[in-house]
């Protein structure tokens, strides 16, 4: 058994269900359950493809950040296709060429292979968005995700032409050697924003208005939760090893990010529509993530990954069910949502309270802990921000709330089955299971990314 | 022994409790409410006043709590009010929406109150705010506005966010969360920093001037049980923060001379001047009973404010006396209100009146609630107040002396309002059907009536308590004796509270006795009268309640919305910088991304590589 697995089987999956297309999603349950469990039982280490040594030939890494994020996105791709099996059933293959994509995303050390995996998992997303029937905007993100890919590509190619190693680990050693920095801004720029346009990451994200603003059960969730989470990770990977940024890169990504956050926050607080203002409230958490990781907060970066990812599916399949069923999305449409659908109501408003970090759920646990980072690393005016953000944030959440909850001119019936609901209840209470007894938070630290030992290793 | 974690525990789990039994049965789950806060109470009292209260944590990992008398003073008085509300619940959670959660939200919210005034630390502190303030933003909507909701939540928030900042900042120079040794350890532009984050949560969760405007809309709004622990209660957060930051941070700015005091708290002073002014002016104009309360509110925020800033034990103490003095007046006030609320089925003076005939206990507790409202003895109101006046002239603050004279004079003129509209004139056709409020809400407004007389006439006691908490935070104590006669600066103005409350009783008694032996009126029907040589023939012409005050209200009628404008436009700008935004980042056309993609890689490479 070897993580290669991972990777393999979702993408032999895939080639094999175009031959049963209607078997196709629970293809994907099975390789999903699949994945899952070797997760489980898969050691730590790096995986040599055909036994190479480093810096030569392709390496997998799983370490605990891996399989973190591994388990996040494998079992929310399961969850996610469970709840779509009856809507959009053609979907499987598509969702495994995903899952293949990201898997490799995720564990890959080299980064010509991670340029590939880049493509793949693209690839599937542009296709999963087509199920918005929204051609421009799916259009719009291809041409973004081609630029962002090319973007990183290119910097991929001058580091190669630099160093003679597409190895990250070895790459990293003879960046380190050299000593110079200012030679590889330019690449690590390109990169940086190739990742940011997956990632999210304002001003190279004018793609999700399009895609999410128009999303569905199926592509709100893979899009906001999975996408959005595994480009974290692999983003936070890149910056806390590779990247590293320091001087006027360094300024100049946290001046992106800190805009980032402000704007996201004030767009979504501007907006009416309900999957904007989930939408827009992702572009600021994303840019949270990515502050937290070139900060150097690596844990606090991950649980506010998980946590989000999980709170965001939430939100995202409650308002996207309602819009399918009423028809709009605008927030004085939808009000009285709740009225009918109290336990829905009740996780969707734990979700939120958690993603606006408010006490007994566990995104305030994870909002003060990274602040804290934030204060250790004398970075008051970081702090400032995220707060200012955080008041904008806490408005128009409220506001979403009480519409929902409070009936507006007309009736509005909407019901979630009984497998949406079970999701929704067992997030909701893992957010305020972790958010009381935070305890658990603390078995793991900044150590959970190894690949610096590595490279101190030799 | 009463444990502190295990009381924040036992009214989670009767929150929880609660919610089910109110699912049930909404009088069942009220009346166990009630029992909660009672045995919270109860045990906060027999343990608390002598710190006896054990602190020690064994369920909740990461808490801690130590006990100071500033922190049970508060922690009680807001209890009590609690308590006092509770009994309310029975006769209004019905009519709510979601009234299986009222309960439960409103226990956890007082579960946040204990924690927030027993913890030792900044970022526990923090936390018990923000469950304080999510729980009971919940709890308002169910009354009339939902919007009333978002305005309470984001100026809350604003507030608390200010306060985290704060207390970021001092561990960034402290590197400790622990109240006393980070408040102690700051100075220099550090403290002056903090100072301004701590004033303005306190100022936006006391609404003092000029982050009030959410007072009128939340306690106008809220259910009519809630107000009152908005007004009595909640509010009072704000003092608590208040007094940490204007007494145990002293920021390094100027001191003027002349009276002896820091810029940094002469502004503090000025600005809650400014608020017993303004609030002031607002409530006599108001028409609505709860938001014209609302507004006195902030007017009596802005006394408290005023005493704290001072840094003087005699303003000290009667800071301390007006918080429990006030949280008593306006609970009773808003309790009454209620009652008439729940009875006419609206707070709009122009349209009540006559309220005396149906309700007359209740009409008792209003009056007794505005007399120390408005500074008359025999009630607490007095006391407190003319021990803030007391300092104020010794200080010879003069322009603050003005705004608290002001503000005791305008008190007279609002509070009266809706004791003539409401309950005092025409009793119209409309109410003929109505009874007094039931027994069970008789019960804390009985309470509450008898300890505004005991506030206003046996201080000796409480004196005592605060004097306690004046030495604690390291001034000395004033002089009072045990039977209460205050003397301050020793000789300048002795007042035995006893003594004007007899003569005031004996007065009343006398003024009875006549009342008695004297002739009954004739009662006369509201018909029996002709204006102006017409008959009038529908009572509701006989109102008098409508532009009582035009004249003065003249005087500032188009400047009285000019904060409220101010936030109005203050959201539309923000939205705007959000459609701004928008336009910017978001557009349908590729080109704009690309273009900022270039620009920022144009833009690195010119600093660096080029």
């Amino acid at each position: 058994m070897s993580a290669i697995l991972l990777i393999a089987v979702p993408l032999l999956a895939a080639f094999l269900s175009i031959m049963m297309k209607k078997l196709s999603s629970y293809v994907l349950l099975a390789v999903g359950i699949f994945n899952v469990v070797l997760l489980l039982i898969l050691p730590d280490g790096f995986v040599r493809i055909g036994e190479f040594n480093q810096p030569l030939g392709i390496n997998l890494l799983l370490d605990t950040y891996s399989r973190i994020a591994l388990l996040l996105l494998n079992s929310l791709i399961l969850v996610i296709t469970y709840l779509n099996l009856k809507s959009y059933k053609t979907y499987g293959t598509i969702l495994l060429l995903a899952l293949a994509g990201l898997n490799g995303l995720v564990l890959t050390n080299d980064l010509f292979n991670f340029f590939v995996f880049l493509e793949i998992s693209g690839i599937a997303a542009y296709l999963i968005t087509t199920s918005n029937k929204k051609p421009r905007s799916t259009f719009h993100y291809l041409m973004l995700g081609a630029v962002g890919s090319s973007l990183f590509l290119f910097g991929v190619i001058i580091l190669y032409a630099m160093y003679g190693t597409l190895n990250m680990v070895g790459m990293i050693r003879l960046i380190q050697a050299n000593g110079n920095y200012k030679e590889v801004i330019l690449p690590f720029t390109l990169m940086f924003i190739g990742l940011g346009v997956e990632a999210k990451l304002l001003p190279f994200n004018s793609w999700v208005k399009g895609v999410l603003g128009n999303s569905n059960t199926l592509s709100g969730p893979m899009i906001a939760s999975v996408y959005a989470g595994s480009m974290s990770f692999v983003l936070g990977r890149l910056i806390t090893n590779l990247f590293d940024f320091q001087g006027s890169l360094l300024t100049v990504v946290t001046i992106i990010l800190a805009v980032g956050i402000l704007a996201g926050d004030l767009m979504a607080f501007a907006s009416t529509k309900t999957r904007e203002i989930l939408l827009f409230s992702s572009v600021a958490q994303a840019s949270i993530i990515a502050l937290l990781f070139v900060n150097g907060i690596i844990i606090w970066a991950v649980y506010l990954i998980i946590a989000n990812a999980l709170s965001k599916t939430v939100m995202f399949l409650v308002i996207n069910k309602a819009t399918k069923d009423i028809g709009s999305d605008e927030s004085q449409d939808l009000r009285g949502l709740f009225i009918k659908n109290i336990l829905v109501g009740v996780t969707f408003t734990l979700a939120t309270l958690s993603v606006m970090g408010l006490p007994l759920l566990v995104g305030f646990k994870i909002k003060l802990a990274f602040l804290t980072g934030l204060a250790d690393a004398n970075h008051i005016w970081l702090i400032a921000i995220i707060l200012i953000a955080s008041v904008i944030e806490g408005i128009y959440f409220v506001r979403l709330l009480v519409k929902l909850w409070y009936k507006g001119d007309k009736e509005i019936n909407v019901s979630y089955n009984f497998s949406f609901k079970t999701v929704f209840v067992i997030i909701a209470l893992a957010l305020l299971v972790f958010g009381t007894y935070s305890t658990p938070l603390s078995y793991l630290d900044n150590s959970i990314d190894t690949v610096m030992e590595e490279v101190n290793n030799g | 022994m009463a444990n502190i974690e295990l009381l924040i525990l036992f009214l989670v789990g009767a929150g929880i409790v609660a919610y089910l039994l109110t699912k049930l049965n909404t009088a069942l789950g009220s009346i166990f409410t009630i029992f909660s806060v009672m045995f919270v109470f109860v045990s906060l009292a027999s343990y608390g006043f002598n710190l006896g209260l054990n602190e020690t944590v064994n369920i909740i990992p990461g808490l801690t709590f130590t006990q100071t008398y500033l922190g049970f003073y508060f922690a009680i008085i807001i209890v009590f009010i609690y308590l006092m509300v509770s009994f309310f619940h029975p006769y209004y959670l019905d009519d709510y929406k979601y009234k299986d959660s009222y309960n439960l939200l409103f226990l956890l919210s007082l579960a946040g109150i204990i924690g927030a005034f027993y913890t030792d630390n900044f970022l526990q502190l923090f936390f018990f705010f923000e469950l304080i303030i999510w729980t009971t933003m919940f709890l308002i909507p169910q009354g009339k506005s939902r919007e009333a909701a978002v305005t309470y939540f984001g100026f809350s928030v604003a507030g608390s966010v200010a306060m985290l900042l704060g207390i970021f900042m001092i561990y960034q120079s402290s590197g400790t969360f622990d109240i006393s040794i980070g408040l102690a350890s700051i100075n220099g532009t550090t403290g002056v920093l903090v100072f301004v984050l701590f004033l303005i949560a306190a100022f936006s969760k006391l609404g003092i001037f000029p982050l009030h405007i959410w007072l009128p809309i939340a306690h106008g709004n809220a259910p009519h049980p809630f107000s009152p622990v908005l007004s009595g209660a909640l509010v009072k957060l704000g003092a608590f923060i208040g007094v940490l930051a204007l007494v145990k941070i002293v920021p390094a700015t100027g001191v003027i001379g002349v009276i002896d005091m820091h810029v940094g708290q002469y502004i503090v002073a000025i600005l809650g001047s400014l608020s017993i002014v303004f609030g002031t002016l607002m409530a006599i104009k108001e028409d609505d009973a709860k938001k014209l309360l609302a507004y006195s509110s902030m007017s009596h925020g802005g006394y408290i404010l005023v005493a704290f800033s001072m840094l003087d034990s005699v303003a000290l103490a009667g800071g301390f006396y007006h918080i429990l003095a006030h949280a008593l007046a306006s609970a009773g006030a808003f309790m009454a209100i209620a009652a008439v609320a729940r009875a006419a089925g609206t707070t709009k003076m122009k349209e009540l009146g006559g309220m005396i005939h149906k309700m007359p206990i209740t009409y008792l507790a209003y009056l007794i609630a505005i007399i120390s409202m408005a500074g008359i003895p025999p009630m607490g109101g007095f006391l407190s107040k003319w021990m803030i006046f007391q300092a104020v002239i010794n200080k010879g603050m003069i322009l603050v002396a003005i705004a608290v004279f002001f503000g005791s004079v305008g008190s007279f003129l609002y509070v009266f309002r809706p004791l003539a509209s409401l309950f005092l004139g025409q009793e119209l056709t409309e109410y003929k059907g109505i009874k007094e409020a039931p027994v069970l809400m008789l019960i804390p407004t009985f309470i509450i009536m008898g300890l505004n007389v005991y506030t206003g006439t046996f201080p000796g006691a409480i004196l005592n308590y605060i004097n306690n908490i004046i030495v604690e935070l390291g001034f000395s104590g004033i002089n009072v004796t045990s039977s209460g006669i205050i003397d301050t600066y020793s000789g300048q103005g002795v007042l035995n509270p006893t003594l004007v409350s007899m003569v005031f009783g004996t007065g009343t008694l006398i003024a009875f006795i006549i009342f008695i032996l004297l002739k009954k009126s004739r009662k006369v029907d509201l018909m029996d009268t002709y204006t102006a040589a017409n008959f009038v023939h529908d009572e509701h012409l006989l109102h008098y309640s409508v532009d009582f005050y035009a004249p003065l209200e003249r005087l500032y009628e188009k400047q009285s919305n000019w904060m409220t404008k101010f936030y109005t436009a203050l959201a539309e700008k923000v939205k705007e910088i959000g459609n701004f935004g928008k336009y910017l980042f978001m557009s349908k056309n590729i080109g704009t991304t690309l273009f900022w993609i270039i620009t920022i890689i144009i833009l690195l490479l010119w600093g660096e590589v080029l």
